[in-house]
């Protein structure tokens, strides 16, 4: 994490600041590269002073993301405004609907409640992650023959929670289904039909032998 | 939104307390209850220091010299998910497991559980209240349904740890690291209830932070629970909860207990009452009965929250016959 | 265009086009292979692979962030406005208010809401006061921060029921009554009550519901030029054209508007909001695309609710079960400004029972509180709350089964209207209802008790039908046919997520033989498409389906007479199978679409459909009965909601499998009308919003709703009303939700909860109020 004084009083500077982060955003993506590394250790100690920018790298999907970041801004506005990766969705900011859901390290957690910072030195999976190639993952696939969703705003976070319930417990009871997907609100009302998907889901992860 | 501010992130204990010894700088655990506070403009920081990389702070020990230490930085679901704490402290591992959402439990730590902000609508909204060093409880005189029944002195908010109830009955010490090096403190003594100030929830000082809470190792006979109502089955806090730590003989006599309440009251509120009824006892209908009027005897509800007492008293008896 | 009888809410403020009738209508289907499949979506891996692009996906390069300042008061007149800090900090673009100097900000922003987009004199909490744009949506709200406002507090009213008092503070000049109450009255109310029997009444209140989509409330605008792009949101994005172009004082032609995808609106996104104008005017006065999306207690303070509703049911029945007289006296508030308070509030007082004498009266108040919009089902849940609970009290206190009281009242004409229904299943929709249910058996085992002296068990039901769910003129759809066989189908009608671009692809894939998946489907766009009504009301399937069926009925004709010249036969004798005209006998030569040489010329044929009207003199309504089993904790107060049925006639069902998602996500929204939700104001005290997230504004949860539910469908296939047979499901499927969860809970605890939601503090509450003993 190196520290990079961008910031200023200059009304200007927010321009070409601007300017070069949405270059970078774009860039970002065609520069990212597969790496074996199992997500690198945070550098430690480190200070950012409020409102600079500061350079971090991100491991998303296995792939390395440099990106400039303030202290404040939350993974999830990093990935959706800066990275391109607009599958998590935002629908409250704070923890309370699950639109935002991506795993960390595996485990579902919201992104909206995460600052951008923290995620270093992590490994974060979005729904973008899951796709092999053009090809759906076997939890999209269940969601998707279960009519799992509707205006399917909400369905990239009910997906990744599947998908961390089921890393963790490939053979969920129908009580640990309802639980692991209690953390992210669907007001279409698609529940009974998520249910039915993460169920299908298990099965279709165990046909492929454990699933991706 | 949140509003900005320097950012450090520690690697030890000692940088922590140096971070975070002026104040404006707070604590980043898991960040869930921090993050929505700065969100909500509960508070503001000038800095916020993450202590999310300690390592040493996380993890549940194995019972050494009696006790068990369990790091504050160990996320709720390793606590819920944990066998040693399932079977020797079973009101933590279903109250850990009662916090939130999957999301929330993955991140959140058991310390930020316990030292999380009360809940309030008009402490966590844009009022400018007695806890956040304004001149007036709007909960007093406004649409308290969800405040206390007890212990609600100039202040009416209720704390929404369900952890941290468990941990009491189950005689919890917290160990704080400040300025000042280490010290212990039960956890019956770590909150503050409003009378003695109401725009602070802890005892914690300038620079102080939780690190671990210590259990002592389960004696035998020893039967614990916790048990939350809520408005919605996730995501909420509770209307009312009681966590029970009852050791029992063989032939089902209590021997000792400890109660203590969620949801309705400022601060985690043992009920002495209830120990009292249970001890000696066996857990007859008419003992369950007693303790459970005993327990809301000295409620004192407000206009709008009087379902609490008929609902906490409900919880008591309840749990009490299915501890039984 | 008369099927749709009072309510048609979703055409407010709309410009209503013309098209051309049909000149002949299509015979109904006699048997189908596509339609009623149950079939995956056809934008399935779009929506499950996160490449569906919602409005609030949008980046575009240089895009600026908006974000509107908002009144803190429930009442308060703005003296000034100080943007000065504001104007000068890092990245801020723009900074817009009614003290600025971008006057057209001041144009009425709305029809129906006749205020300025800044308002001086605030009228609720969240009115807008000024707006910024800048580099990122942190600095835009930094940029709030420093806006300094004057506001002169006004006094406030927060709850209809203190509106009326003598004194009450004035939301308007004229008064806190919209308009004079609202009469309906038909027969003799009061020979009815003499009739009776028996005469009940009871006070019922629904608290005031928030439509909360997923995805907030919000736009990207861009222009190039004098040209306008907006990608927005929304239900309808005609609609939205015509309330940006009013606004902005320019052609509907300059404006684009998109909205492929969206994340739910249930009512709350039927046109233009005051924040596309406000992203529009930034995006014009910065030169660069703004993206202005609220938050969550933006959404929860301005972008509309279902009305609370105070209702006043007093009813008469003979021993027999015989309805005599029903008197219905109801208040109820849009918020600050008329905005449907009381719309369709008595409509089931009116039509759903049969009952000679009847009196509905509704008054629609002001409060200092944000406007209420059209919620799935304007006025239906709130009346199916007190009516289905009274119709239980009044079989109870005959001595009847409550299933068996409904059946005894069910009418065969439109007593609203005095037109006889086109169809009118519900009969059907409780007799199958309640024998897929299991309801006898389901009651008497309820009744034996759990074995548990602390949990009930319960069980309970509730009718329900909707206003309107017919459909009609306007609708236009293009379907083009290509000569190597590839379709598409263009329409400007909005997908909300009820599936409605898979059913209207099996429509024409069951006229061309094709695979519903095959066929591109172009929508809501204002730049591709020709107009369409928002998809509200129920409707959409009823108005584009028809008008799909008659583009590819016009396409298959065109492709069958090119055929018979080909083959040089009667086109009387082909048919279209599988991509080859082939003869009905099979006795003929046959031919494949590619190879017809006249298509392969012309490269394409194309059909436009469109809607025909109604039948004349004919109501179209879809009905319902809804069933539900609970066990009740005595001494908690916790309700579970074990499992329940929806039966419902919707004419015919196109897709089985978005059909039922319809009828579950109706009833879960339903359960949290019921059983969880209630947008709470500071009565008496401060007047703001309480409830202003999801955390004290409780949705349901996956734990909230029951893993058992099912569907019966009625489906006679409605052949009068439209020639697709359709009647819509969206609506019906939440309104007899929540009060079959209250006649559940009373069938267990022998306490009636009067008031929503059952909380477990509202059961508790009510245990504690019943007789010891009882």
């Amino acid at each position: 994490m190196s520290t990079s004084n961008a910031d200023g009083s200059d009304g200007n500077r927010g321009v070409s600041r601007r300017g070069f982060l949405s270059s970078m955003g774009v860039g970002a993506v065609s520069m990212a590269l597969p790496t074996e590394l199992a997500g690198t250790p945070p550098p430690s100690p480190e200070m950012v002073e409020a409102g600079d920018l500061t350079q971090i790298a991100l491991r998303i999907n296995g792939r390395e993301y440099p990106a400039l970041v303030e202290p404040r801004w939350s993974l999830l506005h990093v990935l959706r405004e800066e990275l391109g990766l607009t599958a998590a969705k935002e629908g409250c900011g704070r923890g309370e609907c699950g639109s935002c859901t991506v795993l960390i390290d595996g485990a579902p957690r919201y992104a909206c409640l995460t600052l951008a910072l923290e995620a270093e030195g992590t490994s974060v999976t979005t729904l973008e992650g899951l796709m092999k190639g053009e090809e759906l993952g076997p939890t999209q696939q269940a969601f998707a023959e279960e009519d799992a969703f509707q205006c399917g705003y909400c369905t990239p976070g009910q997906i990744m929670a599947t998908e961390g319930l089921l890393l963790q417990n490939p053979h969920p009871s129908q009580d640990e289904i309802r639980t692991g997907v209690s953390g992210n609100l669907c007001r279409c009302g698609t529940y009974a039909h998520i249910f039915k998907a993460v169920d299908r889901a298990a099965g279709l992860r165990s046909a492929e032998g454990g699933g991706s | 939104m949140l509003q900005n501010f320097s950012y450090a992130r520690v690697s030890s204990l000692g940088e922590a307390i140096e971070h975070l010894a002026p104040t404006g700088s707070r604590v980043h655990a898991g960040g869930t209850d921090l993050l929505g506070c700065l969100r909500d403009g509960v508070f503001a920081a000038d800095k916020v220091v993450s202590i999310a990389g300690i390592d040493a702070l996380k993890g549940i020990g194995d019972s050494a010299n009696g006790v068990v230490r369990i790091g504050a930085l160990t996320p709720l679901a390793e606590i819920a998910a944990s066998p040693l704490v399932q079977q020797g402290y079973t009101a933590l591992a279903q109250a850990a497991d009662a916090v939130g959402t999957p999301q929330l439990r993955n991140q959140g730590t058991l310390g930020g559980n316990v030292c999380q902000k009360p809940r309030c609508w008009y402490y966590r909204g844009p009022f400018d209240c007695m806890r956040k060093g304004g001149g007036r409880c709007y909960a007093l005189t406004g649409n308290n349904e969800g405040h206390a029944i007890f212990g609600g002195t100039g202040c009416h908010v209720v704390h929404p740890s369900d952890t941290a109830p468990a941990l009491m009955a189950l005689g919890a010490t917290a160990t704080l690291m400040g300025p000042e090096g280490r010290r212990s403190v039960a956890l019956s003594d770590f909150f503050v209830p409003p009378r003695v100030d109401p725009t602070s929830e802890t005892v914690l000082g300038p620079g102080e932070v939780l690190t671990e809470l210590v259990l002592p190792t389960p004696r035998e006979g020893l039967r614990s629970s916790y048990r939350k109502v809520r408005g919605r089955r996730s995501w909420d806090f509770a209307l009312a909860g009681v966590a029970l730590a009852l050791r029992m003989t063989p032939a089902g006599v209590v021997e000792t207990a400890k109660v203590v309440f969620s949801g309705v009251a400022p601060v985690p509120w043992r009920s002495t009452a209830v120990e009292q009824v249970l001890t000696g006892q066996s857990l007859t209908d008419d003992v369950v009965r007693l303790a459970s009027e005993a327990g809301v005897e000295d409620a004192q509800p407000l206009r709008h929250n009087g379902y609490k007492v008929d609902l906490l008293r409900g919880i008591i008896a309840e749990q009490l016959t299915s501890i039984a | 265009m008369s099927g749709d009888g009072p309510v048609r809410y979703w055409l407010e403020g709309t410009e209503l086009l013309e098209t051309p009738e049909p000149a002949q209508e299509a015979e109904p289907w006699s048997e189908t292979r596509v339609v009623g499949q149950r079939l995956r979506r056809v934008d399935a891996y779009e929506r499950v692979s996160g490449t569906a692009r919602y409005p609030s996906d949008i980046v575009l390069p240089g895009m600026l962030y908006g974000a509107i300042l908002r009144c803190p008061h429930p009442h308060a007149r703005v003296l000034s406005v100080d943007t000065t800090a504001a104007e000068a900090m890092p990245g801020v673009r723009a900074v817009v208010s009614g003290f600025t100097d971008l006057d057209r900000a001041m144009r009425p922003h709305q029809r129906l809401i006749r205020e300025n987009l800044f308002v001086e004199l605030c009228r609720h909490e969240g009115e807008t006061v000024a707006a910024v744009a800048a580099d990122t949506p942190y600095r835009a709200r930094d940029a709030l921060r420093a806006i300094r406002v004057d506001y002169e507090e006004l006094p406030f009213i927060s709850d209809e029921r203190d509106a009326l008092e003598s004194g009450a503070p004035l939301v308007h000049e004229a008064g806190n009554r919209v308009s004079d109450p609202r009469v309906y009255e038909r027969g003799d109310l009061a020979r009815g009550f003499e009739e009776a029997d028996i005469v009940l009444e009871e006070e019922y209140r629904t608290e005031c519901e928030l439509h909360t989509p997923l995805e907030p409330h919000g736009c990207v605008a861009n222009w190039e030029g004098d040209r306008l792009t907006i990608w927005e949101s929304t239900q309808g994005v005609y609609p939205v054209r015509q309330d940006a172009a009013r606004a902005l004082g320019i052609s509907q032609s300059k404006v684009r508007v998109v909205g492929e995808y969206m994340g739910g609106g249930f009512g709350s996104k039927l046109g233009a909001g005051k924040y596309t104008i406000i992203a529009a005017l930034l995006a014009r006065s910065t030169a660069r695309p703004v993206k202005l999306f609220l938050t969550r207690e933006e959404t929860f303070l301005t972008e509309g609710n279902r009305p609370p509703a105070n209702m006043h049911v007093r009813a008469g029945v003979k021993s027999d079960g015989t309805l005599t007289a029903v008197e219905f006296v109801a208040t109820a508030t849009g918020g600050a400004y008329p905005a449907g308070g009381t719309s369709a509030l008595d409509y089931l007082i009116r039509d759903l029972y049969l009952c000679p004498n009847v009196r509905a009266e509704t008054a629609d108040l002001y409060i200092n509180a944000g406007p209420a919009r059209p919620m799935r089902a304007p006025g239906h849940p709130q009346c199916a709350w007190a009516l289905e609970q009274m119709m239980d009290t009044l079989a109870e206190a005959i001595d009847m089964d409550p299933l068996e009281f409904r059946l005894k009242n069910v009418p065969a004409v439109s007593q609203a209207g005095g037109r006889p229904y086109t169809t009118t299943g519900l009969r059907d929709c409780l007799s199958e209802g309640a024998e897929a249910f299991g309801w006898t058996e389901a009651r008497a085992r309820a009744e034996r008790g759990t074995g548990d002296p602390y949990v009930r068990r319960g069980v309970g039901m509730a009718g329900a039908m909707w206003a309107a769910g017919g459909g009609g003129p306007p609708a236009t759809v293009i379907i083009k046919l290509f000569s190597d066989g590839g379709v598409s189908l263009n329409m400007g009608a909005s997908d909300i997520g009820t599936g409605t671009k898979t059913v209207m692809a099996m429509v024409a894939a069951e006229e061309l033989w094709i695979d519903p998946g095959d066929i591109e489907i172009e929508h809501a766009d204002t730049a591709t498409t020709h107009f369409a009504s928002a998809s509200g009301g129920s409707k959409t399937v009823p108005t584009e389906s028809p008008a799909v069926r008659a583009a590819a009925l016009l396409v298959k004709g065109q492709i069958i007479d090119m055929a018979a010249r080909q083959l040089g036969v009667e086109p009387g004798t082909l048919q279209l199978r599988e991509g080859r005209v082939v003869s009905e006998s099979g006795e003929q030569p046959e031919v494949a679409i590619s190879e017809l040489t006249e298509l392969r010329r012309r490269g394409f044929v194309e059909g436009i459909g469109f809607r025909g009207p109604n039948p004349a003199g004919k109501a179209v309504n879809p009905f319902a009965a809804q069933f539900c089993e609970v066990e009740v904790d005595l001494r908690t107060g916790e309700v579970e909601i074990l499992r329940f049925l929806g039966a419902h006639d919707s004419g015919r069902v196109l897709n089985r499998m978005t059909y039922d998602n319809q009828v579950f996500g109706g009833i879960t929204m339903g359960i949290g009308f019921g059983s969880t939700e209630k947008r709470v104001l500071d009565r008496g005290q401060t007047g703001r919003l309480l409830s202003r997230g999801w955390h004290d504004y409780r949705i349901p949860t996956a734990l909230d709703v029951p893993a058992d539910m099912s569907t019966v469908a009625i489906d006679p296939g409605d052949t009068e009303a439209n020639t697709t047979g359709t009647k819509g499901i969206g609506e019906p499927a939440t309104i007899p939700t929540a009060p079959a969860i209250a006649n559940a809970v009373y069938h267990a605890t022998g306490v009636r909860v009067t008031d929503t939601p059952i909380t477990p503090a509202a059961v508790v509450e009510a245990l504690a109020r019943r007789p010891r003993g009882a």
